[in-house]
């Protein structure tokens, strides 16, 4: 258990901000409105219901899409002195089960039907929280395998690999730098009406919508339902939303024909996109109709917010680096002239994988720059990616090891050989596209697809597999993934037609 | 709606799934119209295509929220006697 009389930064701050700005709107969702004064007062008694139902400094996962009962849950624990674990919301039931292992998890705040769903050992009775949330008690039957560091205050998740997330430990005062500098780097004040449509766990939610927000004293929005383009203009409209935090297809939605009129989008002084690239097409066809630079927003989940774009004028790039984040570029042998692998340095920094020891430590340098593993340049003092240094597949900003796919894949009765690299489906979304071999039809698709999908998190399932005879591969036995994937398009150009109406 | 304007409405929905899933879907797979399309690869992102889809296309105001059963959108089938019970436009 992580030490309570240290998990105070956090805490801290929030409970600042509840006094400094009592009478403003906090939260609003769910057709339920918090002023901060009755947010703080929704925090104290979920504080006290965690006080009775998990052991002092207990870790406490968070399985939820966004919604008001998240936010008061989490500011919740930290009240009562527990460790928030925030978990995707999609992560399957290998991966809570995984989690629960690695992270000594003690409860799970989770959906009901979920929380009835889960088939994970030492479930306990749910206690209700709210309709249709519970904290599912989990029993431990092993000692904890892993220690917090003293100063952690939050756990996050990136997909990790073998169904295992790896678990960012976060200090607190890593989490109140992020705000601080996106509150000043952005502006934000709080007169900002923030819509945030990406989950609360995602370091884009996380760190731009949840404790900057309140440090601004300006007010949190979440959207009921799904995020499509008229539900979603009707609340910027109707609520005066002055920051939508989305991502490409949201804004890609917007510009189809058909799409809302530019007076919905009037009170709108920040559109935010991150979690893949925003195709440029969709910024300049955004700006045509809605007279609104969409921003990109560049950060990493292991070093927080690093770049983000203020100034009207620049159409291309990610911007520039935020308050307390400094890049630098270190050119590789195959790299272009000014382009090389990004190394990113920041004062939200995760301190290191909960449980993977070592390895966070091995992506950065003597001088605290973490090797990004993306590749890129600076141009005008704004950050361009330009690729990836490793193989992982990015498919709406969660990284995927191929070969964990592959060796899921390979391990099936009537498989030869298998390769899982990057490619795109017809609209341009990212995706990870299996090949197979597989002599004599023993496997079909519907058979991969099932095993994919029985084992892996649901990002993780192949968009798109293919049966090829062989994989081309090179002297040393690498797969050749760009003439394949050549090949395999020339193949299927027939297919992208479709059915007609 | 008659059985003609039935099959219309099954192409064009057949159509919207198609484009929704970014071909991830292949034609032959959407061939039959009782098939499950969260069994052929119809993911989150591609539900929320179908649904932009299905809004702009039929009109219709689909809250998933206020839908306590969501198998209306597993089939073609279900999809278009769901729209058809809403009313849409054709």
């Amino acid at each position: 258990m992580s030490g309570a009389t240290l998990q105070n930064a956090i805490r801290a701050e929030m409970a600042a901000s509840l006094d400094r700005h009592a009478e403003r709107t906090a939260v609003v969702g769910g057709g339920e409105v918090f002023t901060y004064a009755e947010l703080g007062r929704r925090i104290r008694e979920a504080a006290e219901l965690l006080r009775s139902a998990l052991p002092a400094g207990g870790h406490l996962g968070f399985c939820l899409a966004n919604r008001a009962e998240l936010v008061i849950l989490y500011f919740g624990a930290l009240e009562a002195g527990c460790l928030p674990l925030l978990l995707d919301a999609s992560f399957n039931t290998c991966e809570i089960a995984a989690i629960r292992g690695d992270c000594a998890l003690d409860a799970l705040v989770v959906e009901k039907a979920k929380a009835e769903a889960l088939d994970i050992p030492g479930k306990g009775e749910p206690l209700p929280f709210a309709e249709g949330v519970v904290v599912l008690p989990l029993a431990r039957d092993t000692e904890p395998p892993f220690t917090p560091r003293p100063d952690t205050e939050v756990c996050r998740f990136t997909s990790g690999t073998t169904g295992r997330p790896k678990c960012l430990e976060f200090s607190g005062h890593a989490v109140v730098s992020a705000a601080r500098n996106w509150v000043l780097g952005t502006s934000m004040s709080a007169d900002d009406r923030t819509l945030c449509l990406a989950a609360l766990s995602n370091g884009l939610a996380f760190n731009t919508s949840l404790l900057s927000t309140f440090l601004a004293g300006g007010a949190l929005h979440f959207l009921k339902g799904q995020p499509l383009t008229r539900p979603v203009a009707r609340r910027v409209e109707e609520d005066g939303i002055t920051r939508l935090v989305a991502f490409p297809t949201l804004y890609r939605n917007f510009i189809a024909p058909g799409g809302p009129d530019r007076s919905a989008l009037a009170s709108l002084r920040y559109a935010i996109s991150a979690g893949a690239p925003l195709w440029a097409d969709v910024r300049d066809e955004f700006r045509t109709r809605y007279g609104l630079d969409i921003s990109d927003y560049y950060g990493i989940a292991e070093t927080g917010p690093c770049t983000f774009e203020r100034h009207a004028g620049y159409h291309s790039g990610l911007g520039e680096p935020l308050p307390g984040a400094e890049i630098r570029i270190v050119p590789g042998e195959e790299d272009a002239p000014g382009a090389g692998e990004v190394l990113v340095r920041t004062a939200s920094m995760a301190s290191g994988y909960l449980n993977h020891p070592g390895l966070f430590e091995q992506r950065v340098d003597a001088e605290g720059f973490y090797h990004s593993g993306d590749r890129g340049r600076l141009t005008d003092g704004r950050l361009h990616l330009v690729g990836r240094t490793t193989d992982h597949i990015n498919v709406a900003g969660r990284k995927i090891d191929p070969t964990e796919i592959v060796d899921l894949v390979s391990a099936l009765a009537g498989v030869e050989d298998a390769v899982a690299f990057p490619d795109e489906d017809l609209n341009r979304e990212a995706l990870v596209h299996l090949a197979v071999v597989a002599p004599g039809g023993a496997v079909t698709r519907a058979d991969l697809a099932e095993a994919c999908r029985a084992r892996l998190a649901p990002w993780k399932v192949p968009g798109r597999i293919s049966f090829v005879p062989e994989i081309p591969r090179n002297g040393i036995g690498k797969p050749r993934i760009a003439w394949l994937r050549e090949q395999l398009h020339e193949q299927g150009s027939l297919q992208q037609k479709g059915p007609q109406e | 709606m008659n059985d003609e304007a039935r099959t219309a409405m099954k192409k064009r929905v057949q159509r919207l799934v198609y484009m929704a899933a970014g071909g991830k879907i292949q034609e032959t797979e959407l061939g039959r119209w009782d098939t499950d399309l969260r069994t052929i690869g119809l993911d989150s992102l591609g539900y929320l295509n179908l649904l932009e889809g299905l809004e702009r296309t039929f009109g219709v105001a689909i809250d998933l929220d206020q839908e306590e059963d969501h198998s209306f959108l597993h089939t073609i089938d279900n999809i278009v006697r769901y729209i058809d019970q809403k009313g849409a436009a054709a």
